[in-house]
């Protein structure tokens, strides 16, 4: 057996071993009998079973995908149950039924008709077809009982191979048992691609027809960074993956060569990023962006709501610090229940503490109550909160004082609170310009690179015509970032990074000579970044950073990394 | 009993709107049709297929025929989910 090599998108930096389950939803049914053969209400019933089945098995998936991923990718499933129910679609059923077909032939010709109609009208139709297409398969998968792969209980270190992997068939994958996934279609935004990063699974989305070739029972090799399906893989191949997929998750803290403390944390949105982020040995969370917690409901969550969510955190990780980001709404993320305004720049509008201390101030001020309770529980010695998007030391006053009233209301409510470490987020070139003001009223400072690349370049955050400009390489983004650590020199003030610069192992050694004392990131990438700090030594870190803080250029900034590595 | 009315969501008549127009139709006593203003075809209101097989967009028209016992309760909630711009959860 030759090892070959086929080529995809790599959505993971995860390698895993394991053996092909080819899973084929759509697979062809075998032939009808003839009709006189068909006991149509044997058959009528066995429908009516299949659907109320697969409804069930909807209800069930939805609120496994609210609490897993997330109210917005749940939501699908609701549509999912009203195609089920779809008046057409019965009727459909029925009269093929009546017409001699049994229950699953019936069920697959009368959606292929609505599929085709969808897939011919294009756009967001398309989309549509996908959703049919995934109740059809749902269906005959429940009538042909058990013939088909059930994803719920594949045998351990399965990687499944697919098409397309719809929201239905991701929610049922147990992710202990599975070894990765390897899809013929998709990229790196498809619905398979983030469900695999926030579960940390390896997989390779659009390798294309040629994965056909790969059967049922293949040894693979599944490289989720650089996209690689390696079948039938020697076993150098396999070792090699094997010892990469084991990447020494490291529950200790790390520090470097020389012996200095460096603190890898993971960003986390719902309590549902917790488990990962355990897993996968971060030291504690060094961004909980709260809005999470505010978005997709019909009303906000009431202070006992959070004060639970905050305490859940800090229990997760007993020795770890728990940052939590108080409110960053506006922008890009719309709350139903807020009357945002319609604003022709929402990225330069009322956004962040500018909302928490203006219109706000209610949300806000409910948020600071579950917080200095939460500062009071058993672990809430290890909290601390900072204020989004601060550009004036008005602000930070602002927001400070108001920790500072809520907590006398409290003390005067006779309510148990306690003050947690204070810092702010540096995401504008105001922040980063005036850290030395802003340094001796902190605690510390939390670098938000994806916002401060995006203000200091002026270079719109997914805005593909400008991401060359918004890259965190960016030698005027380096500046900022070192404007900003430098800015704390003799204050009682650390460092540390959120964003998706600190997550790339390949800058930790830089970001380490900047002088951050933490990196925050998904969870997915803490491994790599705890191996990178512990091959780094400090000064030559210090010596690489100056080198690049010489840069004219991003090209010339990328260059020195690469010869550096 | 007949109405017009302007699809004010920016999705349209689609994922979550349509979703909860669908479900509210579902709800009443009255045989509830839905078309575009413009055209005589009109289509069953209680149909996710239907509605969403419409294509209707963010700012068109549509045009809402009930009967039944509940036809101007339906027309009102129905209404009312179209002219809202979120969808309601």
């Amino acid at each position: 057996m030759t090892e070959r090599t086929l080529s995809g998108i790599g959505v993971t930096p995860l390698s895993g071993v394991g053996t092909v389950v080819w899973y084929r939803p759509d697979a062809d049914l075998p032939e009808p009998p003839a009709p006189e053969d068909v006991d149509e209400d044997a058959e009528l019933a066995r429908f009516e079973d299949a659907r109320a089945a697969a409804e069930d098995e909807l209800e069930a998936e939805r609120e496994r995908t609210a609490e897993r991923v997330g109210e917005e990718e749940a939501a699908v499933f609701d549509a999912h149950v009203q195609f089920l129910n779809d008046p057409q679609i019965t009727d459909g059923v029925t009269d093929a039924i009546e017409g001699g077909l049994p229950a699953e032939h019936a069920v697959q010709e009368t959606f292929s008709e609505f599929v085709e109609q969808f897939e011919n009208m294009g756009g967001r139709m398309g989309e549509r077809a996908d959703d049919l297409r995934d109740v059809r398969d749902r269906l005959v998968r429940v009538l042909s009982d058990g013939e088909r792969v059930d994803l719920s209980s594949l045998p351990e270190g399965s990687v499944v191979v697919a098409e397309r992997l719809t929201p239905s068939d991701t929610a049922q994958l147990d992710p202990e048992r599975v070894a990765g996934f390897v899809t013929v279609t998709g990229g790196r935004t498809s619905h398979a691609a983030i469900f695999a990063r926030s579960l940390a699974l390896p997989a390779i989305v659009g390798v294309g027809e040629e994965l056909q070739s790969v059967e049922d029972g293949t040894e693979v090799v599944v490289d989720g960074e650089s996209g690689d399906l390696v079948v039938d893989p020697t076993d150098e191949r396999k070792e090699a993956a094997a010892a990469a997929a084991e990447v020494d998750i490291r529950h200790e803290s790390v520090e470097t060569a020389d012996g200095v403390d460096i603190e890898v944390a993971a960003n986390i949105g719902t309590l549902a990023d917790l488990g990962p982020a355990v897993d996968r040995g971060a030291d504690g969370v060094g961004l909980f962006r709260t809005e999470f917690l505010f978005l997709d409901r019909e009303s906000p969550p009431d202070e006992d709501e959070q004060y639970e969510a905050y305490v859940k955190a800090l229990e997760s990780f007993e020795d770890g610090r728990v940052v939590v980001r108080t409110l960053d709404i506006g922008g890009d993320k719309p709350v139903p229940y807020l009357d945002l305004p319609d604003e022709e720049n929402p990225f330069l509008g009322e956004r962040g503490i500018r909302r928490s201390l203006g219109p706000d101030a209610d949300l806000f001020e409910t948020q600071v109550r579950a917080l200095l309770r939460a500062a009071a529980s058993a672990d809430g010695a290890n909290l601390s909160v900072m204020l989004p998007l601060v550009s004036t030391v008005e602000e930070l006053r602002a927001g400070r004082e108001r920790f500072e009233s809520v907590a006398a209301d409290l003390d005067s409510e006779g309510v148990e609170n306690e003050l947690p470490e204070f810092g702010i987020m540096v995401e504008t070139p105001a922040a980063a310009f005036m850290a030395d003001r802003f340094a001796p009223h902190v605690d510390f400072f939390s670098i938000g690179t994806n916002d401060l690349a995006q203000y200091v370049m002026a270079a719109e955050r997914g805005n593909e015509r400008v991401s060359d400009l918004g890259d965190y390489r960016q030698p005027a983004v380096l500046r900022a970032i070192d404007a900003t650590v430098s800015a704390t020199e003799g204050e009682d003030c650390w460092v540390g990074m959120c964003g998706e610069m600190a997550g790339d192992p390949d800058l930790t050694e830089l970001l380490v000579g900047l002088g951050l004392d933490e990196l925050s990131m998904s969870a997915v990438t803490v491994p790599q970044v705890k191996a990178a700090v512990a091959e780094t030594d400090t000064a030559d870190a210090r010596e690489l950073a100056e080198r690049v803080l010489q840069a004219d250029t991003k090209a010339e900034v990328a260059e020195i990394l690469t010869l550096d590595q | 009993m007949e109405r017009t009315v302007t699809v004010v969501p920016e999705d349209g008549l689609h994922a979550r709107p349509a979703s909860q127009f669908v479900e509210t139709a579902n709800e009443f006593d009255a045989d509830i049709q839905l078309g575009r203003a413009d055209e005589d075809d009109l289509v069953p209101a209680a149909s996710m297929l239907a509605v969403t097989g419409l294509g209707v967009g963010h700012d068109e028209s549509v045009r809402l025929v009930a009967e039944g016992d509940d036809a101007e309760a339906a027309l009102d909630a129905l209404e009312d989910i179209l002219s809202t711009p979120e969808a309601k959860q």
